[in-house]
């Protein structure tokens, strides 16, 4: 049956209901956490948090608040719904994802609720495109139980910073290891590759350090292929908050900054590897 | 022990030299004299060899020494730093990013570690240290006297890579003819009776592009384009002109860059004429044998006027004309080519222990090892000129030959 001849449903149907005058303010974010195929995402009257995960270690949470939206509505308490993100990215960027100047790309996305799909109307330059993607039963996502009172050790660092030390990392290493210490070498990544160790120090009083919180010293070892991903989401901020917290457990905070000037962010959690040898 | 220092530039020449060593081989050897510190590279079937020499005054500060503190006494041994080409590169491949970001750099060895530590001191206050383990090996040298060569042509960079920019990346070999009137950078014939390779690119530079122009004698030689490559880039980041030195078909050539700083070699084999495809490929290196030392004799006093131009390398040139380049479809050339060819057998050579290359071997004649044997002579042929410090054993004569 042709699209248009369906009977488009009242608008209060729709347990959620999002318009957006710049896809690219939700795309450039989905992208950020865009390392596996799928999605979970829960809509509140706040706004939109989508998260995906990795081998129960590592999640991602792009978290785009309701003020990014130029209308937001969700009829019910929440609203979740599991979705594969690699169609949505693309349904999203059906346009072409590097637009004309001047031209944007506005968003109508509507849910009517459990076992619909999810119904995006695309527009740009008159032309509409109308996509429906199925949702799937959502999952139950890990509790990482990371809570601000019990971090030892917070930095916050410009983006620019980290962000050739991550595409440059040896990835013949299986680790990265983050030490964070009140004494010298205040925050070191390093590596352990094929080749040999790499070490990258940070001092405390660099400037693009923003500010410098920690109180013992901390060296722990994460998997560097669930931290990689992290990249999508560095090169796009431009600031990062790392904390640990007193199991090791990392996060990761990304600022960042749409077309518009609005502020998002995305987090990352990663369980630490394994117990770290003295050295 | 060895111990420098360099700025945020002179890291990016440093890397740029690296890179085009690693078109030659995995492998690099660091060897530190009074001289400066040279960079080595040969490859695995020793048909190609590089060396980039960074005098002591192109870093901040340079420090060398021979002696090594053991347990019982002071010895003095050389420092024998084979690298991985896989560690060190990865450390360089961003050069732009390092320019625009190291301060300073610092690279020393611990021979007790069997370590070189190379550290950056980069904007922000931000220090990259990479701990590279090292293997003990001796550096290879590789005896050339190029200035013996009677043929000479020195080119700026850019001339050369708008002359070659036609040949695409599959371009394994190149030929390169010569006259007293012109010069002609070829597609390799070898090459071009391949089936996948159907393009055949002929450029013709003129004299008057070159910065010095000296032919001695009229030859055809066949080399490596890779190698090539990795030179022109260098030379392009160097700002330096590219000298190329060569002789006959079979004798080892150099491409070389003369500059204040430093020196760069690439020694490279070129393929030997053939004279027959049907005979063994032993047979027809003895002949080849025969013929080079008969060049040689007639050479001898050509070879002579060459010895120091070194000065006249320097002079440059105005701007160079247009290159003027032909590009044509051989079709002729593919109707010999009866087998398809495989993938050229580089691997297979690789595998064939350093003692035995130049054993004779059992080569059935088909096509996809006639390039085998190219690849073979190559290496046979550089072999002659590696210097005593790695003993190779001497080429196996066939009785009844008795050439030379």
């Amino acid at each position: 049956m042709p699209l248009l001849t369906q009977q488009i449903p009242d608008e209060n149907d729709y347990s959620l209901v999002a318009n957006l005058d710049n896809v690219r303010n939700l795309s450039t974010i989905l992208k950020a956490i865009h390392f596996r195929e799928h999605a979970t995402c829960f809509a509140t009257k706040n706004g939109i948090k989508v998260t995906v995960e990795n081998a129960k270690c590592v999640q991602a949470n792009a978290f785009i608040q309701a003020g990014i939206f130029q209308e937001f509505r969700v009829q019910e308490e929440s609203v979740t719904f599991r979705i594969n993100l690699t169609v949505l990215l693309d349904c999203l960027s059906i346009f072409g994802s590097n637009p004309m100047p001047g031209t944007l790309t506005a968003l109508r996305m509507c849910y009517q609720g459990y076992g619909y799909p999810l119904m995006l109307f695309l527009e740009e330059g008159g032309v509409v495109t109308v996509c429906k993607i199925n949702t799937q039963e959502p999952e139950e996502t890990l509790d990482f139980d990371f809570c601000s009172t019990n971090v030892i050790n917070k930095i916050i660092l410009q983006s620019e910073g980290l962000r050739e030390a991550f595409s440059e990392l040896d990835m013949t290493s299986e680790v990265l290891q983050i030490t964070m210490s009140p004494d010298k070498p205040y925050f070191r990544l390093s590596t352990f590759g094929n080749a040999g160790s790499s070490h990258l120090d940070y001092p405390k009083d660099s400037d693009l350090m923003e500010s410098f919180h920690c109180n013992q010293t901390q060296v722990n070892r994460y998997k560097i292929s669930l931290l990689k991903p992290s990249t999508k989401a560095l090169v796009l901020s431009c600031k990062v908050s790392i904390r640990t917290d007193n199991r090791g457990f990392l996060s990761l905070q990304y600022m960042i900054r749409n077309e518009d000037g609005q502020i998002c962010f995305v987090e990352y959690y990663c369980c630490p590897d394994e117990e770290v040898p003295e050295s | 022990m060895l111990k420098c220092g360099m700025s945020g530039s002179q890291v990016k020449v440093f890397g740029k030299a690296i890179q085009a060593l690693s078109r030659i081989s995995d492998e690099l050897w660091l060897d530190p004299s009074e001289k400066g510190l040279a960079l080595r590279s040969v490859n695995s079937c020793r048909s190609a060899y590089g060396c980039v020499l960074f005098s002591p005054v192109f870093f901040q500060h340079y420090q060398w020494s021979t002696s090594v503190k053991t347990n019982d006494s002071d010895t003095i041994s050389n420092l024998n730093c084979k690298l991985g080409m896989k560690s060190i590169l990865p450390i360089f491949r961003c050069l732009n990013s390092l320019e625009r970001n190291v301060e300073k750099c610092k690279i020393f060895t611990r021979s007790d570690k069997c370590k070189v530590v190379i550290q950056f001191f980069c904007r922000h206050g931000i220090k990259r240290i990479h701990n590279v383990c090292f293997q003990e090996s001796q550096p290879l040298q590789v005896i050339f006297e190029k200035n013996m060569c009677s043929n000479t042509l020195v080119i700026q960079p850019r001339v050369l890579a708008e002359a070659i920019v036609l040949f695409t990346s599959s371009q394994e070999e190149v030929t390169l003819a010569v006259t007293p009137l012109n010069v002609c950078i070829k597609s390799s014939n070898e090459e071009s009776m391949d089936l996948t390779n159907s393009v055949y690119s002929e450029m013709f530079v003129g004299p008057d592009e070159f910065d010095f122009f000296q032919i001695g004698v009229d030859t055809e030689i066949t080399f490596c384009f890779k190698e090539l490559k990795g030179m022109l880039t260098f030379s392009e980041a160097t700002h330096a002109p590219i000298a190329i030195h060569f002789d006959f078909p079979g004798k080892p050539m150099a491409l070389s860059i003369d500059d204040m700083l430093l020196e760069a070699n690439f020694i490279l084999a070129t393929l030997a004429d053939e004279p027959s495809r049907e005979s063994s490929p032993q047979s027809l290196y003895l002949s080849q044998k025969r013929k080079r030392s008969e060049l040689i004799d007639s050479n001898s006093e050509a070879g002579k006027n060459v010895t120091s131009k070194d000065a006249e390398y320097i002079s440059r040139k105005a701007v160079p004309k247009r290159l003027y380049s032909e590009t044509c479809t051989n079709i002729s050339s593919l109707e010999n080519c009866g087998i398809p060819l495989t993938e050229r057998a580089n691997g297979d050579i690789s595998e064939v222990p350093e003692s035995s290359v130049s054993d004779t071997e059992e080569v059935p004649g088909s096509s996809y090892l006639r390039k085998c044997d190219a690849e073979k002579k190559r290496c046979q042929k550089i072999i002659s000129v590696l210097s005593d410090t790695e003993q190779q054993p001497l080429l196996p004569r066939k009785p009844g030959f008795g050439g030379e």
